[in-house]
């Protein structure tokens, strides 16, 4: 695909919606269960399983009654496909252009939401991904005169808690994947949640008198 | 978001993304588990598992979850990684079921790595000292309340 010149950035445009929508349905979990082909859009699914060595055996090369540094590592090895196809995906969205008709939907409720300009709308996206990318923009943001002290102050205390959600999510999480009883994207949803909650307790707990 | 390599296609785009997932996945997961293993060991060879689980239990019965649980809170409070791989290694043991693993979740993602992200979000991103340990125990009840209100739902 072609970088947007002004021709085809409506065509662009269009690329970026069916991504974002593809991308949410294949990050949530929902098609997990789905029936025929629908099944193809789920990260479960597009994640797979491992073979089983033994005949019966839990799938994977695992084993089972390990315990300690060994276990761990082997463990930590299994994680390994998922994170590279989360963040495969999450690279393939934003080349798309996806991340940008979110940054577009975000924008406009940045103001009542956590109380600071649509001009974070980029940060706000980047903090998805990275902390370190999404710090250092908030600075700029700030020492560039788009957003105050106060307005810094509580953006960042959004960025914070558990630090950037698609990426932690995907990356870390994923471990725990198999266990949930619940779809994926619900613990998920409620991290975000919890994110804005603790912004707006610091917007008006602790940032009434701050200029 | 910001890329060393600008990729030309979406075959490029996504091996692009899967490279940075494996370093991501050796560096910095990896190491972390490995950590939250062995500390698990650790602590259930010196008995001390089974005592952290009574002293704690009547807490975590708040959350439903067995007293041992709140070791995978602590070690994701050091670091994502360590408290997911101390769920895990509990689910292992048997310590933790399922629904435990579920409750825990979004109160991990909601209090982990607060001294790394300390450093590397609020004060890169020039908060007023005097916000951030609001900033961190407003985090840490939020996370509570989060697993609280959870366990109702799974």
């Amino acid at each position: 695909m072609p970088q947007p010149t002004s021709q085809d950035e409506k065509k662009f445009e269009i690329w970026g919606v069916v991504a974002l929508i593809l991308g949410v349905v294949v990050f949530s979990g929902l098609l997990t269960k789905a029936p025929g082909f629908w099944r193809a859009f789920d990260f479960t699914n597009l994640v797979g399983d491992f073979g089983k060595i033994v005949k019966d055996a839990a799938p994977g090369f695992r084993g089972s009654g390990g315990t300690a540094a060994r276990d761990g590592f082997v463990f930590a090895l299994t994680l390994i496909p998922g994170v590279m196809l989360a963040l495969g995906l999450v690279n393939v969205i934003d080349y798309l252009g996806g991340l940008k008709v979110a940054e577009k939907l975000i924008t406009p409720i940045l103001r009542p939401i956590l109380g600071i300009p649509g001009s974070a709308g980029l940060t706000l996206i980047a903090a998805l991904q990275s902390s370190d990318a999404a710090a250092a923009m908030t600075r700029q943001l700030r020492d560039d005169g788009f957003i105050n002290q106060k307005e810094l102050n509580v953006f960042a205390s959004w960025q914070f808690p558990g630090g950037p959600p698609i990426s932690n999510y995907y990356t870390i999480a994923v471990a725990l994947f198999p266990y949930l009883t619940v779809p994926i994207i619900l613990p998920l949803i409620v991290m975000v949640i919890g994110k804005f909650a603790v912004a707006n307790v610091m917007r008006f707990a602790f940032n009434r008198n701050t200029k | 978001m910001a890329q060393e390599q600008q990729p030309r296609t979406v075959i490029d785009a996504f091996v692009i993304g899967a490279r940075r997932g494996l370093n991501v996945a050796l560096n910095n997961i990896a190491p972390n588990v490995v950590m939250a293993f062995v500390i698990i060991q650790f602590l259930q060879l010196t008995g001390l598992l089974g005592l952290i689980g009574k002293v704690f239990g009547p807490v975590m019965r708040i959350f439903g979850l067995p007293g041992e649980a709140v070791t995978v809170l602590v070690s994701g409070w050091l670091s994502l990684g360590g408290g997911v791989g101390a769920a895990a290694s509990l689910y292992s043991n048997g310590t933790l079921d399922a629904r435990h693993v579920t409750i825990l979740l979004p109160g991990l993602m909601l209090i982990g790595a607060q001294l790394q992200y300390m450093g590397r979000i609020l004060i890169t991103a020039g908060m007023e000292s005097r916000q951030i340990l609001p900033t961190m125990l407003v985090s840490l009840i939020v996370g509570l309340v989060a697993m609280f209100l959870f366990q109702f739902i799974v």
